[in-house]
C-alpha cells in the first residue's frame, strides 16, 4: 500500500479518516500530505487498538479479580485439601472440620484480594482470554469436586451415623 | 510579542502585485532561488500555496521547509507575513 499510488481522493478520505484538515490535493500539495499521512499511520494503529485491548482486557481483569482472582492461586490448593478431605472421609469423622473450613476460606480470598489485585493487572498483556477461560475451567473442576465430596458426605453421614450407632452399643 | 522587521512590514502595508518571491519575509536569496527552481517564482505564487493549505501555518512552514530548506525561523516569519497580508487584503 503505498500511498503514491492512490487518487487525489483517496488520499483526502485517508486525510479525513485521521482527522487531517487539508485543502486541496493537488501538485504541489500532494507530498506535503502524504508526509502527513505516513506519520498519522504510524502512530495510529499503535494507539487506537492497543488502548482499547489495554482498557478491556484492564476491565476483564478486575472483574475476574473480585469474583474469583485468589481462586487461581488457592484453586489448586483447595481441591487438593477437597480430595484428601473426600478421600479420608470414610476413615474418619471430619463433618466438623469442613463445617469450619469454608469460613476459613473465604477469609483467606478476601485477605488475598488485594495482594492478588496488584499483581494481576501487571501480568495484563494478550493473554486475557486465555486466562479467562482457564479460571472457568478451575471453577467448573472446584465446583464438581465441591459437589462429589458434599454428596460423599450425604452417604456417608447415614453409613458412619449407623456404624457410630452400632459401635457405641459394643 | 512584535520583531517584525522591515521587510515583513514593507510586504503586509501594501498589495504585493508581482513583487518576487524574495519580497516575503524570511525568505533570502538562498531560498528565493530554491523556490524558483520548483517554480514558485513570484510571492503571489507562494501565496496561492498558503491559501492552497488554507492559511494554516502549520502545514505551510511544513512545506516551506521541505520545499526551500527553510529553517523554523525563515518559514515561521513567512507564514506570519502572508497571513497578515491575507488579514489586510483578501
Amino acid at each position: 500500500m503505498s500511498l503514491s499510488d492512490k487518487s487525489n481522493e483517496e488520499i483526502g478520505r485517508l486525510l479525513a479518516e485521521y482527522g487531517i484538515k487539508h485543502g486541496p490535493i493537488v501538485g504541489s500539495t500532494r507530498t506535503l500530505y502524504e508526509k502527513k499521512l505516513e506519520k498519522a499511520m504510524e502512530k495510529a494503529p499503535a494507539k487506537a487498538s492497543s488502548d482499547k485491548t489495554y482498557y478491556r482486557e484492564e476491565e476483564e481483569e478486575i472483574t475476574y479479580i473480585t469474583y474469583q482472582s485468589p481462586v487461581t492461586h488457592e484453586t489448586y490448593a483447595q481441591a487438593d485439601m477437597l480430595k484428601r478431605r473426600g478421600k479420608a472421609q470414610p476413615d474418619e469423622d471430619e463433618e466438623s472440620d469442613r463445617a469450619t473450613e469454608p469460613p476459613i476460606r473465604i477469609t483467606k480470598r478476601t485477605a488475598n484480594h488485594s495482594a492478588v489485585r496488584s499483581k494481576e493487572p501487571v501480568r495484563k498483556s494478550g493473554s486475557g482470554a486465555w486466562k479467562a477461560i482457564r479460571l472457568l475451567l478451575l471453577l467448573a473442576v472446584l465446583a464438581a469436586v465441591l459437589y462429589y465430596a458434599y454428596c460423599r458426605v450425604i452417604n456417608n453421614e447415614e453409613s458412619t451415623f449407623s456404624i457410630n450407632v452400632n459401635s457405641g452399643e459394643n | 510579542m512584535s520583531t517584525t522587521s522591515q521587510k515583513h512590514r514593507d510586504f503586509v502595508g501594501e498589495p504585493m502585485g508581482d513583487k518576487p518571491v524574495t519580497a516575503l519575509s524570511g525568505i533570502g536569496e538562498i531560498l528565493g532561488k530554491k523556490l524558483e527552481q520548483q517554480g514558485f517564482d513570484k510571492a503571489s505564487v507562494v501565496l496561492g500555496q498558503f491559501l492552497l493549505l488554507r492559511k494554516d501555518s502549520e502545514m505551510f512552514t511544513e512545506w516551506l521547509k521541505d520545499a526551500s530548506g527553510a529553517n523554523s525561523r525563515q518559514a515561521g516569519s513567512c507564514a506570519q507575513c502572508l497571513r497578515e497580508w491575507c488579514d489586510a487584503f483578501l
